[in-house]
């Protein structure tokens, strides 16, 4: 390395780089794209949410309650089961014809035609073939017959091997509690480290591809101090993004928890993530085969590290969602030790590449 | 096309490749297979190892339970939720969830945290039990014990008014091998199990369900439900209509489209770097033949590649042909994108933008094709459809692939008015290329009324984007924002590009021309949007919101000739209002677009209120 001089007034030219990079960033208004993506992710999936449980969780429907026609000869069999579900009531038929019309008459929204068959009961379900309603309608039929099928179970005990367990009391939890911990929080987090890292890329093969390298390298700076300058501005912007969004869900009434650990992690992947993306845009002839090496790479990594017990998705939905455990502080241990050493891997790359042949 | 210019669009696609495959050198092609193989490696060795797993949700709910509990079984196998000893001070620190406890192994008892947490973490520890249950119940030697109610579900149009219908109905009993397929993993090989016990079982229910496999061991998965068709299974196999594998397989599709436009777009940007892309302009070819001869390798790749997807997921032409029309639609936003950004970093955010509002825009309608004829607003339901079994009708066809085109070939004929020098190598900001772009359009009335009339597709687009958001909304709520939204995404549509003209003096000032303007926008938009009769052959108004969206433009057959005429001179009307606002600067366009906003949003309001 070049000696420098490090005199007081002269500031450290990684820093200068990196202020150039997110000035620039900050003045082609770009990242008000990003922002405006991730707020579109974020909507969208709080609609999607809310959407999926109104569709499936019929409960948030108050008062609503679906008719069933019940005929066959096992028709008191599946009454019995029936009388434990609120939201369904039933209307015993003398035959099939009668409930049929109750059906098509809109009375009856459901027909069970229930038979012995053997030992077994032939349940014949006849849901309308319409939409929302059709959905609510077979969940709803489906919690029937299953609470039909327990006690049938239990009734014949004396041929099973094993007695199935009972249920513990009815749920009234929200069964898509833990979409916004496992989908919706590592994509807020991680889609901003993939634009890091692809910037990283455009930053450096745009220098190399329009020849601006040779420029700054009249500077008195070394390769080295500017691939360390663009990327430092590259891991800036990420854990900040991620920071933002953690703690605009929270303000909007979802708790995120150890925010601290979250951002800890996100930065320590986003010097991962940078450092392949600056080794990639070394390797690659130009920003095509750049980019599409820094995916491949991006993609090896998730997946790599996904497929890994603790990986980074799981790690950070347990720490959003208030059930870390040591192997999730372990887990960010590992990345940050592994942050170290791939920047420094970078280093010897960029130490390697002789500018002029760029 | 002639054949000379068909010969120039071959070399310049031939260019195009053999460029882009120069680029993957010796050096990034080793480096790819490298990663690959390491991945590859990794992922491999761990699976083999037995250690991981995809599970994000892995351990995300603490339940308190001893290992003798007989529900200790139930969490130790879930994925979910981890099993700790159960401590009621946990309990209250909310570091445990959930805590089972077992008094002389009869009286069970369960406690929850109370919290929306710990509510959730009981629901899954519910679904958990159940999923235990079946397992244990799939390796009981009696089955007829273990599975003692076997379940079909039809699904019956109401009103059909015979009961012979149902007849038809219970005989056509679709195979098994269909349910298969979306039949979850786990009865599939539970079924194998129980085939082992096969001769102690009366053989029931064989007659009835046409010899599938419901008569030895546990009834088969029911798969996802295909209106019209039949399931049977077991009630805990009984799924909601949900094509959840079905949509998986869908987004399959739209993975490697990403990797194609992020190298369009690099195609597409490198031309104007250093000023490359000026032999080519310089060149005797036409402009349209260059954008056609650059795009074709990239539109062929696409295509391809969803071709051998659709194979593989056991998609047939309906699947293209619903993928096409996407493919388009990525493309031709690249296209633009590459126009207009500044930099490869101002590329970068562009594509992901354009990856992210696309995928989602055809992904989340998909997830209710069951459910609602919205769902077809999104090509990717006609994937969907294809992918579960069902064929899609010509208008459903039409429907959801027709505004894609159109919209794709908007967008190319906006970047192709600004494939030429003074825009592709000059520094201007985004909104005067999107002005330059729209202007390059233009040349009188007549192409204002075209013009209006082509950005159709997209306020349909927008306008069903903004009913697919309030779709959950309270119908209060939603009905005003939506009359507001709609009547400004129109009122914008139908000036933004006279406004393109005047701020570059295309158009003389003089008040006559502005109304004439005016006139020419609001009239063909007027006759454009009767294409959204269409909607309303697939069936698309039998929503409140459906109805909110289109009956102001007054498609209802009881309509006088009056009332017919209102829209109309509704759309002229604010079309010059904004046609006048438009001849001077941006902030009196603005304004004037707020007026003509309010009118016609004003006009909505009284319209639905009175059908109301």
């Amino acid at each position: 390395m070049r000696k420098r001089t490090n005199g007081s007034s002269r500031r450290n030219p990684r820093l200068t780089i990196a202020g150039r990079e997110v000035r620039m960033l900050g003045k082609e208004k770009t990242i008000v794209l990003a922002l405006a993506i991730q707020l579109f992710v974020a909507g969208f999936s709080s609609f999607l949410v809310v959407g999926l449980v109104s569709l499936y969780d019929p409960t948030g429907v108050d008062g609503y309650t679906i008719e069933a026609a019940v005929t066959g000869d096992a028709a008191d069999e599946l009454l019995a089961a029936a009388s434990e579900h609120e939201r369904v009531s039933t209307t015993s038929y003398d035959d099939q014809a009668s409930a049929q019309s109750a059906f098509q008459q809109g009375s009856a929204q459901l027909i069970f035609t229930a038979n012995w068959e053997d030992d077994r009961i032939r349940i014949v379900t006849t849901v309308p073939d319409s939409n929302v309603e059709t959905t609510i309608i077979v969940t709803e039929a489906r919690d029937v017959l299953q609470t039909l099928e327990r006690q049938q179970r239990v009734d014949r005990a004396a041929f099973l091997e094993q007695t199935p367990l009972s249920p513990l009391g009815e749920s009234d939890g929200n069964p898509y509690y833990d979409f916004t911990y496992t989908i919706l929080v590592p994509l807020l987090v991680f889609l901003p480290i993939f634009i890091s890292g692809s910037i990283t890329v455009d930053s450096i093969t745009e220098e190399i591809e329009r020849g601006t390298l040779d420029l700054l390298r009249v500077a008195p700076v070394t390769l080295t101090e500017i691939v360390d300058g663009k990327a430092l501005a590259a891991i800036v912007i990420a854990p900040v993004q991620a920071l933002t969004w953690l703690l605009l869900l929270t303000v909007n009434g979802t708790p995120i928890h150890n925010i601290g650990p979250i951002v800890l992690l996100t930065t320590a992947i986003t010097v991962i993530v940078v450092a392949l993306a600056a080794t990639m845009a070394f390797v690659g002839s130009d920003r095509r085969g750049a980019q599409f090496l820094y995916s491949i790479a991006v993609i090896a990594f998730f997946a790599g590290s996904s497929f890994l017990p603790g990986g980074p998705t799981n790690t950070i939905a347990r720490l959003a969602i208030d059930s870390a455990d040591l192997t999730s502080y372990l887990t960010i241990g590992i990345f940050v030790v592994a942050a170290v050493g791939v920047y420094g891997g970078l280093r010897g790359v960029v130490s390697q590449v002789d500018p002029n042949e760029l | 096309m002639s054949r000379r210019s068909l010969r120039q669009l071959h070399r310049i696609a031939q260019w195009e490749v053999s460029r882009g495959v120069g680029v993957i050198d010796r050096k990034t092609a080793a480096v790819g297979v490298i990663l690959l193989l390491l991945t590859g490696g990794v992922v491999g060795g761990v699976v083999m190892s037995g250690a991981g797993g995809v599970a994000i949700d892995r351990d995300i709910y603490r339940v308190g339970v001893d290992t003798e509990n007989p529900y200790y079984p139930v969490v130790a196998q879930s994925s979910q939720l981890s099993a700790h000893p159960p401590d009621h001070e946990a309990l209250a620190r909310g570091d445990q969830d959930v805590i089972i406890e077992a008094f002389d192994d009869q009286f069970i008892s369960w406690q929850t945290t109370g919290t929306e947490k710990g509510d959730a973490a009981h629901a899954a520890l519910l679904s958990e039990i159940d999923r235990y249950n079946e397992r244990q119940m799939a390796s009981e030697p009696n089955q007829t014990a273990a599975y003692p109610v076997l379940v079909d579900i039809q699904y019956l149009t109401r009103f059909v008014d015979t009961p012979e219908a149902l007849a038809a109905a219970q005989a056509d009993d679709t195979s098994t091998s269909d349910r298969d397929l979306e039949g979850d993993t786990d009865s599939g090989s539970d079924r194998d199990t129980g085939a082992e016990t096969n001769g102690e079982q009366p053989d029931s229910g064989a007659e009835t369900s046409g010899g599938t496999d419901t008569a030895s061991g546990p009834p088969p998965a029911i798969g996802t439900g295909v209106f019209g068709g039949e399931q049977s299974g077991s009630p805990a196999t009984i799924q909601p209509p949900f094509p959840f594998s079905s949509l998986l397989l869908a987004f399959v599709f739209l993975i490697p489209l990403n990797f194609v436009i992020q190298a369009y777009g690099s195609t597409i940007l490198n031309e104007r770097i250093n000023r490359r892309g000026e032999l080519l302009l310089v060149a005797p070819v036409s402009r349209r033949t260059i954008i056609a001869g650059k795009t074709l390798p990239y539109f062929t790749a696409g295509m391809g590649v969803c071709g051998i997807i659709a194979v593989a997921v056991g998609g047939g032409l309906q699947s293209i042909a619903g993928v096409l029309p996407i493919v388009l639609a990525f493309l031709s936003a690249t296209f633009v994108g590459g126009m207009l950004a500044r930099s490869f970093k101002e590329l970068t955010f562009v594509t992901v933008t354009i990856s992210v509002f696309i995928t989602t825009y055809v992904f989340v309608p998909a997830i209710f094709t069951n459910v609602t004829p919205i769902a077809l607003i999104s090509p990717l339901t006609i994937v969907v459809m294809d992918l579960q079994g069902q064929s899609a009708t010509m208008g459903e066809l039409l429907f959801s692939t027709v505004p894609f085109v159109v919209g794709s070939v908007v967008l190319f004929a906006l970047g192709a008015g600004i494939y030429r020098e003074e825009d592709m190598f000059t520094q201007k900001s985004i909104p005067d290329k999107f002005l330059d772009a729209l202007n390059a359009q233009l040349s009188g009335y007549r192409s204002v009324a075209l013009w209006t009339a082509l950005f159709v597709p997209f306020v349909f687009v927008a306008e069903l984007l903004a009913i697919a958001v309030l779709f959950v909304a309270p119908i209060e709520l939603s009905i005003p924002i939506l009359l507001i939204t709609i009547a400004a995404i129109e009122e914008i549509a139908k000036s933004i590009h006279i406004y393109a003209g005047y701020q570059r003096a295309r158009f003389d000032r003089a008040l006559p021309v502005a109304l004439g303007l005016g006139i020419a926008s609001g009239a063909a938009f007027f006759v454009a949007e009767k294409f959204t009769a269409i909607a309303q052959v697939v069936g698309l108004p039998e929503l409140a919101l459906g109805q909110a969206a289109f009956a102001p433009v007054g498609l209802t057959p009881t309509l006088t000739i009056g009332l017919l005429l209102a829209p109309l001179a509704l759309h002229v009307v604010t079309a010059m209002i904004t046609a006048i606002g438009a001849r001077d600067r941006r902030l009196v366009y603005g304004s004037a677009l707020f007026i003509a906003t309010l009118v016609h949003a004003l006009y909505n309001y009284v319209v639905v209120t009175f059908y109301a």
